[in-house]
């Protein structure tokens, strides 16, 4: 069963290398991965090659590839992830290795959900689509099916942009202000758009309408600020900000808890309680350990009365000189 | 003891004093680590009041200068009123000023409520403590010191996980509210702190009118030296007698015939200079360690570690400095923790990779424990616990400028060249500095130490500076003051200081 073989690829034309790991400390967009269902250790795919920003012209173009496998691999699929930004030109293809070329009896069906797509660019062993990616109607699976005597298809996923959401509630007072905050990593996000969750539905929240409760301020490109102004129990839940891109939506989630002055009153009130009590006991204590001193004192003075005179002197030097010394 | 029964009494050395010793820790650990310990607030208050970084930060930068510069008003106070109302008193500024920022509602009220009043309680609660250390303690004054001073890297470990903790339940404000409850612990660490030396004074003017043949007499000196030592009311009493005037009046409270004391001078100077590259290290730590690509998480761990053993350093040099080979050369001891210090910034550019900051922040710790905890007690040890009071004020009010100015030039020198290194480069070289002049300087200070102390003898066998007669009592009196009784410790100390000087 060892029709095909398979070997390193080599890379694809490139325009600009990208990090796709460092963008922030979360996941702004979902990172590659592929679900590499065959055993196959030399498996290698394409890095994705992505354009800089500055270079962009009208459109970007990208290229993505995905190398099938030729061992006996029956039903796999290889899965690619791609997250676009922005408006591009896209061009998919499935590659073969070189070796095996000569393979005539390859069928290859690109298609997107169960429609297929007609127009593939062929070459000696790669099998490829354009695509032109305007808006998130063209979002979606596409996939490239190999089939011989068994059936391959590795299959790439456009999706639009997410970001990061802070993750910690954000605690707040009963008639106080708060502040939600959301930002983008990376990607500048068209329009922003806040929801207000109320039981299960979500309900956009209007700052024109409500501009003494709430406040939208869009601080910088990237980052969006959420007023609530006077606040009250009701306003206690679970709010999403929404970040329209050109080529789809993202949503983050943010919790508000909203509590009454009462709750932070009482550790206060115990701990003023407990300092309250600590000072007593120790002032009670000096209080209480300077008449024991005044007792012994006393007590020696009595004593030594009974004494001669110089051993009285002594006495009440030694005693008042010892007691003094604490 | 029946050696101490015709004398008057010594500090207790022990006793009640490590009573005073814990309240102390707690009083310093909430001076040192509540100023970095509510920088965790800082990002969500910004967000709040919708200002600049900058801005946030200060309040940080007002409370300290405020906890550093108020050091004088501090020294007043306690010369005045004793350590324990100062610090009560400390301890309720403290808690009103946090409990009105958790109300407030601009961020200039903010400045004001955390910055100044949080501040200025703050300042009332490290010196007196400093101050009432040195008044229990002598023999083993360092070690108490060093247990002290251990109390700001515990107080720091303890309070940022706590402020994480009240931050995420209770947001800013009601942490704000019970950090203010808690600040009012402070008060209760100054009802620890009780008075000493005041009761005292009637048993010695006693001992002192006795005093008859050569043994009593001798007795009488020590009585007298431990007096002036220990005894502001003693000394103010005798100043009366002496006469008044205006200058004398001032030096009541703030004593500054200071600037004339040379070991208060060397001391001053080469503190200033240190304090220039003291914090700078410890604030640009982890973004550094960010800068050369180590995550945030094991960055703030570098910090942690630095404070974990700080926290064991501290106690540990204070037991070394009480060690009879270290005591009379504790100056030397203080000049080469600071110059190891510098050292350490130095070479720290050459740490490559995560373990190699951590190595570099091992050993940061440990001199920076160790600066730490002689820091006070090199200046009690110049000056005497007499002096303090007021050396202290006006020492922290110097460092002042300095401690400001630190952080904001080595940020400045990163923003200049985009590299930490010349700012680990300067600190390192100014600390150097200072400890390299601190240790010739005092030098200097012991060899004069040594030669007043010779003709201080001489003059002794001389009958006519009588000690029983008040005049004579007041001027001898004056000079022990003036020449700061470091040798004061012990007389077995004392010959052998003057051995080892003597033989240099």
């Amino acid at each position: 069963c060892n029709r095909f073989g398979f070997s390193p690829s080599e890379p694809m034309r490139t325009t600009r290398t990208a990090n796709w790991q460092t963008q922030g400390s979360s996941s702004d967009h979902l990172t590659l991965g592929h679900n590499v269902s065959t055993p196959g250790p030399d498996l290698t795919t394409q890095e994705f090659k992505q354009a800089d920003k500055e270079n962009v012209s009208n459109v970007t173009f990208m290229e993505y590839e995905v190398i099938l496998p030729g061992e006996c691999v029956s039903g796999t699929s290889i899965i690619k992830n791609i997250t676009l930004d922005s408006a591009s030109r896209i061009e998919l293809s499935c590659r073969l290795d070189n070796e095996y070329s000569n393979l005539k009896s390859l069928q290859v069906t690109w298609k997107r959900g169960n429609e297929t797509i007609r127009h593939i660019n062929k070459t000696e062993n790669s099998w490829s689509i354009q695509l032109m990616i305007l808006d998130s109607s063209k979002m979606g699976s596409y996939s490239c099916t190999l089939k011989d005597e068994e059936e391959i298809s590795a299959v790439f996923h456009l999706q639009g942009k997410l970001f990061k959401i802070l993750e910690k509630p954000i605690v707040s007072y009963e008639g106080d202000t708060a502040v939600m905050i959301c930002k983008s990593f990376g990607y500048t996000p068209i329009a922003w758009t806040w929801y207000m969750t109320n039981g299960s539905e979500q309900i956009a929240i209007n700052d024109s309408l409500l501009a003494d409760k709430y406040v939208i301020n869009r601080i910088s490109a990237n980052v969006t600020h959420l007023k609530i102004l006077k606040l009250t129990k009701e306003d206690d839940g679970v709010y999403w900000c929404e970040a329209a891109f050109e080529l789809g939506k993202s949503k983050g989630k943010l919790k508000l808890k909203v509590l009454s002055l009462m709750v932070p009153l009482k550790p206060f009130l115990a701990i003023v309680a407990e300092v309250v009590i600590l000072v007593t006991i120790v002032f009670l204590y000096e209080i209480y350990s300077k008449k024991k001193e005044k007792r012994a004192v006393e007590f020696w003075n009595l004593t030594s009365f009974s004494y001669s005179k110089s051993e009285e002197s002594n006495g009440l030097e030694n005693s008042s000189a010892r007691h003094r010394r604490i | 003891p029946p050696s101490n029964a015709g004398r008057a009494p010594s500090p207790p050395d022990g006793g009640w004093g490590w009573v005073v010793v814990f309240g102390a820790f707690i009083s310093i650990g909430f001076a040192y680590a509540f100023p970095k310990g509510v920088a965790i607030f800082f990002k969500e208050i910004q967000d709040f009041f919708g200002t600049s970084y900058s801005e946030i930060a200060w309040v940080s930068s007002i409370m300290l200068a405020t906890t550093y510069g108020a050091g004088p008003i501090s020294s007043i106070l306690v010369n005045r009123y004793g350590s324990r109302p100062v610090v009560i008193f400390g301890g309720l500024l403290c808690g009103i000023g946090m409990v009105s920022a958790a109300f407030c509602t601009s961020i200039l009220q903010l400045y004001i409520c955390v910055g100044f009043i949080t501040g200025f309680g703050l300042a009332l609660n490290l010196q007196p403590s400093v101050i009432i250390i040195g008044k229990y303690f002598l023999k083993r004054r360092p070690i108490a010191n060093g247990l002290a001073m251990a109390g700001s890297p515990v107080m720091l470990c303890t309070l940022a996980p706590l402020n994480q903790f009240l931050f995420d339940n209770f947001g800013w404000r009601g942490s704000f509210l019970i950090l203010g409850a808690i600040l009012l612990n402070c008060c209760v660490a100054g009802a620890l702190f009780r008075p000493i030396g005041a009761a005292t004074a009637s048993v010695k003017t006693q001992a002192t009118e006795e005093g008859k043949d050569a043994l009593k007499e001798e007795v009488t000196k020590d009585a007298m030296e431990m007096c002036s030592s220990m005894n502001t009311p003693m000394e103010t009493k005798m100043e009366e007698e002496g006469g008044k005037d205006c200058c004398e009046k001032i030096n009541q409270y703030l004593d500054f015939s200071l600037f004339k004391h040379r070991g208060f001078l060397i001391y001053l100077i080469g503190n200033v200079l240190m304090f220039l590259g003291f914090f700078a290290p410890i604030v640009f730590l982890a973004p550094y360690a960010k800068h050369i690509g180590i995550d945030e998480y094991s960055a703030a761990f570098l910090l942690s570690i630095l404070a974990i053993v700080d926290m064991i350093a501290r106690p540990t040099t204070g037991i070394i400095a009480n060690s009879k080979w270290v005591r009379p050369r504790i100056q030397y001891f203080f000049s080469f923790s600071i110059a190891f210090n510098g050292a350490c910034h130095l070479l720290c550019p050459l740490a490559s990779g995560y373990t190699g900051l951590v190595v570099y922040s091992v050993f940061f710790g440990l001199a920076f424990g160790m600066v730490c905890a002689m820091l006070f007690e090199t200046l009690m040890d110049l000056v005497g616990a007499a002096r303090f009071t007021s050396a202290v004020g006006l020492v922290t009010i110097a460092e002042c400028c300095t401690i400001l100015l630190g952080p904001p030039i080595g940020g400045t020198l990163i923003d200049t060249f985009g590299d930490y290194k010349y700012m680990f480069i300067k600190c390192g070289v100014v600390m150097v500095l200072a400890g390299t002049f601190l240790f010739i300087m005092n030098y200097y200070n012991y060899c004069m130490l040594a030669k007043e102390e010779k003709e201080r003898k001489a003059k002794e066998e001389d009958p006519k500076s009588v000690r029983t007669e008040n005049e004579g009592r007041n001027n001898w009196n004056k000079e022990t003051i003036r020449d700061g009784p470091e040798l004061e410790p012990l007389r077995e100390e004392r010959e052998g200081l003057k051995k080892e000087v003597n033989g240099t």
